[in-house]
């Protein structure tokens, strides 16, 4: 049975987040093939005293799939801690490691998801300072949603298949170069704009807040 | 004329103690008040991304550690370097962290760049000239590359220059620079 982790790297704390939905999905996909599924949230495996059992499985995995948002640019702080920890724990690791297959999952607020390359090539380099092999990643765009048309068929099919080929590309073992995978939803920019930004104003109402407040400037 | 150096005291190499120690040197001779503020493993919590420093206390990160020092020293400088270690490519996790809770200095609304491309805007009319030196002994031709690509193809207002060698001179890098406030165009 093929060893494969699933890491879930969303920064939130105690609400539903896209990266979540999405390894999930990735999980349910791997199910199918019969693989041997390890999943690890990073917040949580952070706040372990001593997390060396899940880098143990990620030094044992014949893949890895690690899905997160776009911060800043790029990888969140809490991502680029567990990698730069996973890499002094690799370095020190005295057996060799396997060489997983890597795979990134990235989706960001903003309605472009060529965005997200830049975070793309951050896990390829990643990869091979840990000796992977850097497989591609999937990038995507209008990411505040995912959630919300995640049933609709439109956004389904789409993960559906994205999910597909990644479990392809694992099981088949597949040597040829593979393009990033785009997820651009069909939705127009204006209009996602125009909620996104009706949206905080909405948010700040309930906390009591009015709309010129959004604009303070405390510093 | 006030400036900031904001660095990573994780990784405290030869090459990090002398791009420290020449930029601040750089800068006072300039003239410049400087502060530094070295970040290190413990020091700021990770954005978690609740998005409540727009609208709950706009402007402000609601957790209360170090940043709220690094966000008003910040805005209140003419100049602020990031000195970041290059890993993968990136900005150091300490550094991402610093770099992920400036979020409250810019407003939640999306806008149209002149080329096209999706960004917010800032919270202030005037932001400080940003200048991110990155280092590391032994940086890729690649990751080198996407270093210079994280840093610029997103900002307008930012400067990048990368060391690798402790004998690089990095005040006359700086001396080609105008360290001074820009309109808010990031």
């Amino acid at each position: 049975m093929k060893k494969i982790v699933l890491i879930e790297a969303s920064p939130k704390i105690g609400e539903g987040s896209t990266s979540g939905y999405l390894i999930k999905l990735a999980e349910k996909y791997l199910g199918s093939y019969g693989a041997d599924k390890t999943l690890i949230s990073v917040r949580q495996s952070l706040r372990k005293k001593n997390n060396d059992e899940d880098f143990e499985s990620i030094s044992n995995a014949e893949a890895l799939i690690i899905a997160f948002p776009l911060y800043i640019y790029c990888l969140p702080g809490l991502l680029m801690r567990y990698l730069q920890d996973y890499l002094q724990y690799y370095k020190k690791k005295e057996t060799a490691s396997r060489h997983p297959r890597v795979y990134a999952v990235v989706n960001c607020g903003f309605p472009e998801p060529g965005i997200n390359l830049e975070a793309v090539r951050v896990i390829r380099s990643f990869s091979r300072s840990i000796g992977a092999e850097f497989r591609f990643g999937v990038m995507i765009g209008k990411g505040g949603m995912v959630l919300n048309v995640k049933d609709a068929p439109f956004m389904k099919n789409k993960l559906d298949k994205v999910f597909e080929s990644i479990a392809e590309d694992i099981f088949r073992g597949s040597k040829e170069e593979k393009q990033n995978i785009i997820i651009d939803l069909s939705f127009p920019r204006w209009l996602y704009f125009f909620m996104g930004n009706r949206n905080w104003f909405s948010l700040a109402r309930k906390n009591g807040l009015r709309k010129k407040d959004l604009y303070r400037q405390p510093y | 004329m006030r400036a900031t150096i904001i660095s990573d005291k994780e990784f405290r190499t030869i090459l990090y103690q002398n791009l420290e120690n020449s930029t601040l040197n750089f800068l006072k001779g300039r003239g410049f008040d400087t502060e530094i503020i070295e970040i290190g493993r413990e020091a700021l919590n990770f954005c978690m991304g609740c998005f409540d420093c727009w609208v709950k206390k706009p402007g402000e990160c609601i957790v209360n550690d170090l940043v709220s020092h690094i966000n008003r020293r910040f805005i209140g400088s003419d100049a602020v370097i990031y000195l970041s270690p290059v890993v993968f490519g990136q900005f150091s996790a300490n550094m991402k962290n610093a770099i992920d809770r400036w979020l409250p200095n810019m407003l939640p609304f999306f806008q149209q760049r002149p080329d096209g491309s999706t960004m917010h805007p800032s919270r202030y009319s005037y932001v400080p000239k940003l200048v991110i030196i990155g280092y590391g002994e032994d940086i890729s031709d690649e990751d080198r590359q996407l270093f210079i690509d994280i840093t610029e193809k997103h900002r307008r207002n930012v400067d990048v220059l990368i060391f690798d060698n402790p004998l690089n001179d990095v005040s006359k890098e700086l001396s080609k620079i105008r360290l001074e406030k820009l309109e808010g165009k990031l």
